[in-house]
């Protein structure tokens, strides 16, 4: 998929694991690292809101697009 | 509403698994008609009918018709085979998939397959119905028949865009 998630990232940077982040916004481990791993179909903005306030960072701070990968 | 239907499960399974049964019962009966006992005198005695300038035809036209029920057999099955599915799918308690509005295609497929035979088979009907010999078969053109089959073509489109509907929202975080 061109849109590229960048939550490994975003986590290393400020040391916390994906289960904290979990708990923190609110969802489920399973469908937090369902879009870790790029595979989401769409994300809700309530979802993004929740994600962006838990780390201190803006929606394109966790998502990238690379023309390059369109249609993968 | 989530268990008005929890008794219509179970009688849609097994009405839908005797009529299974009762397909391939009515294979025999026309394979028997057709080649156990296919002497003209016997038939002609079965069905009262008197020797006249008319019998071959008549006769050649009830044993096509027999023909098309035989035919008619293996589609009433593969329908019959997926309606069983998708009965099982809702069973389980996930028959918002893909295989589903495939099944509903296939099934409306069927069902004009099956009308135009009918079409065949009233035609037939009157071709070899005669004054002396009045033939009336329960087939021909049904606007209800055709309705199913317009109806079930749509339902198979609603059901293959609420499948990818489905698939959206559950892979939306």
């Amino acid at each position: 998929m061109a849109i590229i998630v960048k939550l490994d990232d975003l986590l290393h940077d400020r040391r916390m694991t994906l289960s904290e982040l979990a708990e923190r916004v609110g969802i489920t481990l399973a469908n937090l690292s369902i879009l870790k791993t790029g595979k989401a179909r769409a994300i809700r903005f309530s979802t993004l809101e929740a994600i962006c306030a838990a780390l201190g960072c803006q929606p394109g701070d966790i998502l990238e697009y690379r023309a390059d990968e369109a249609g993968g | 509403m989530t268990r008005s239907y929890s008794a219509a499960l179970p009688i849609a399974y097994i009405v839908l698994r005797l009529l299974i049964v009762l397909n391939w019962l009515m294979a025999a009966a026309i394979f028997v008609l057709l080649f156990v006992v296919p002497h003209e005198q016997w038939i002609m005695s079965e069905f009262g009918i008197s020797p006249s300038p008319d019998t071959d035809k008549l006769i050649m036209g009830m044993r096509t018709v027999a023909v098309i029920g035989l035919i008619t057999v293996p589609l009433n099955y593969l329908g019959l085979k997926r309606l069983v599915a998708m009965v099982d799918t809702v069973r389980a308690g996930d028959p918002f998939v893909a295989a589903n509005a495939y099944r509903l295609r296939a099934i409306a497929w069927l069902l004009l397959v099956l009308q135009c035979l009918s079409l065949v088979v009233g035609l037939i009907g009157r071709e070899i119905s005669s004054p002396a010999h009045p033939v009336h078969f329960d087939a021909g053109f049904s606007i209800n028949g055709w309705l199913a089959v317009l109806l079930t073509f749509l339902l198979a489109r609603v059901f293959a865009e609420g499948t990818l509907m489905r698939e959206d929202l559950e892979g939306t975080i």
